[in-house]
């Protein structure tokens, strides 16, 4: 068989993190009843006029900035034309002959060292409606409430020459911009989309063969599945002549495992894209420039090398809490007000992580406020309040926002030194169970833990567990 | 212009036009073409591309959402519509 290499090229749709939507004030949030986010802008009713919200402006030059690209400072906008009621106004609002960003490199690592992935463009545009056919009447229901909904597009050059190298991309974008937090990048959720573009050619060819577009995929391991069936089709129809390979957009049915023909592939003369005379061009001034460039966050990489050279993590520590924004700056706070990175790390790993997995929430969907956690852990470790009494209030940060001691306070979790108390509670324990006592003495260790709870239990956890060690051995002895 | 790319447009735009119609458009669309070739004489090396026929830029909203019209107002002049959802003649490729 010859040798063949494949060549992929992705476009990546990503939903920006706004409140509303691109061209009117309609809500930008997921889900909602149907056409519950709607006004006349975003149905298409004639004579509406559209204005851009200027935090997409900020967020597509921040994902631009991210992907090291030129930012366009005079960037305009696009109709791109097409028929389909997903879209009311027969156009989709984009970005054809000035893009906000080009020219821009993501460096991705994979298992065969490092490579740069070229960015054609980023431009800005509306998202499209959605469309549920109903067989009973057999008639199409539309909602418009994903309708102008802001979304960059991420082009790439066709660079990409396999399934692994596409998805060493994907993660880096998802990383790059939830750190930037332009996007949530949830591909579980539509927020992160992506068309694969793939062709096969004999190796040493400069001539690109048949493309083939897969649109829509939101996961990564169906993207997986979809570009190696693709090639393998490719490469059956060159050797064997099994089909004749055509330029279409084709659907991937991830349940089936196959890929299926949806339409011949349109070209850009197909859309007829001209300039949108509504949408006013967008001019980047210096001083708006430089804001965004200010705002740019410690790239993910830079912040974990960090952690470990001058903060003293662990290389595992460092790369889980760099997975997500919202734990770096949950870890920064705790740590500038306790001064522990060890101690902020392992409350960060181990009980907020189960936190969230517990309510099935994401790494970003953390709430706790990282100074109010420092002081918490400060408790702690001052011995005024016990780990398993933190934890408890570990929960309530995470639902609103208090002051550790003062909750501590009110809710009776301060250690008491009441040792008068202690020792009254201790030796009624005593008293009372004497096998458990017997027990111990006898060289059962288990007895002795059984007394030890007993005794924490009734005095709510608020003890250092060290002194109530001490006291009950001592009690024990005497009894 | 090729007949078959206005045939093409005319699919695009919904349209369909006579054979007739069709000649007048395309001897009027060539006239057309013809007459714009004087503007390749004019020498454009160094002007801006006109982005806008208006000298206004930069109309940009704060990023605030903002609910003013119910659905029931929106679809009040829909031909049909079904819990909520406008309805329309099916539609599968």
């Amino acid at each position: 068989m010859k040798k063949y290499e494949t060549v992929i090229g992705l476009e990546v749709h990503i939903e920006l993190a706004t409140k509303s939507k691109i061209f009117c004030s309609c809500s930008a949030e997921f889900g909602g009843e149907q056409n519950d986010h709607v006004c006349p802008a975003c149905c298409g009713m004639p004579g509406m006029l559209p204005v851009t919200n200027k935090r997409v402006v900020d967020l597509g030059m921040t994902a631009g900035m991210m992907l090291n690209c030129e930012i366009n400072r005079t960037t305009t906008f696009d109709k791109k034309n097409y028929y389909y009621p997903d879209l009311p106004c027969s156009y989709q609002t984009t970005q054809w002959f000035a893009p906000i960003c080009v020219n821009g490199k993501v460096r991705i690592q994979t298992s065969k060292g490092e490579k740069d992935i070229r960015i054609k463009q980023i431009h800005m545009e509306e998202d499209a409606g959605k469309l549920v056919h109903d067989d009973w009447t057999d008639t199409s229901l539309v909602d418009y409430n994903r309708t102008s909904v802001p979304l960059i597009e991420i082009v790439s050059q066709p660079d990409f020459s396999s399934a692994e190298e596409v998805v060493a991309y994907l993660e880096r974008l998802r990383s790059l911009l939830r750190f930037a937090k332009v996007s949530q990048c949830r591909m579980e959720q539509g927020s992160m989309r992506c068309d694969v573009n793939l062709s096969i050619r004999e190796e040493g060819e400069t001539k690109l063969g048949v493309r083939t577009e897969m649109k829509n995929m939101n996961s990564i391991s169906a993207i997986t599945r979809a570009i190696e069936y693709e090639v393998a089709r490719h490469i059956d129809a060159l050797e064997n002549g099994t089909e004749e390979l055509v330029q279409e957009t084709r659907r991937w049915d991830d349940v089936k495992g196959k890929s299926y023909a949806m339409r011949s592939k349109e070209t850009a003369g197909d859309y007829r894209y001209f300039p949108d005379p509504n949408v006013m061009p967008i001019v980047i001034d210096d001083e708006w420039f430089d804001s965004i460039k200010a705002s740019l966050p410690e790239f993910p990489e830079v912040k974990k090398a960090r952690f470990i050279d001058e903060l003293g993590l662990s290389e595992y520590d460092a790369d889980l809490i760099t997975q997500s924004r919202a734990f770096c700056d949950c870890f920064e706070a705790a740590y500038k007000e306790c001064g522990e990175a060890k101690e902020v790390a392992n409350w960060l790993i181990s009980d907020c992580m189960n936190m969230l997995n517990k309510k099935g929430s994401t790494m970003d969907q953390l709430k706790v406020d990282g100074t109010a956690l420092g002081k918490l852990i400060k408790l702690v470790m001052e011995s005024k309040v016990t780990r398993g009494n933190a934890k408890k209030i570990l929960l309530v940060m995470d639902e609103e926002t208090i002051d550790p001691e003062k909750y501590a306070t009110e809710n009776n979790f301060i250690v008491s030194n009441d040792t008068a108390n202690i020792e009254k509670v201790i030796k009624e324990i005593v008293a009372a169970d004497p096998k458990s006592v017997a027990d111990y003495k006898g060289g059962k260790e288990k007895a002795l833990m059984a007394l030890f709870g007993k005794c924490m239990k009734t005095l709510k956890g608020n003890c250092d567990p060290q002194v109530l060690r001490k006291i009950l051995l001592e009690e024990i002895d005497k009894a | 212009m090729e007949r078959e790319t206005l045939i093409l447009l005319e699919k695009f735009d919904q349209l369909s036009l006579t054979d007739e119609e069709r000649d007048a458009f395309l001897k009027f669309y060539d006239k057309q073409l013809e007459e714009k070739k004087a503007l390749d004489a004019v020498d454009t090396e160094n002007v801006e591309r006109m982005v806008h026929v208006m000298p206004i830029m930069t109309v940009v909203r704060e990023d605030e959402a903002k609910k003013i019209y119910s659905r029931e107002d929106l679809q009040k002049g829909a031909p049909a519509t079904s819990e909520g959802y406008w309805q329309v003649p099916r539609l599968v490729e």
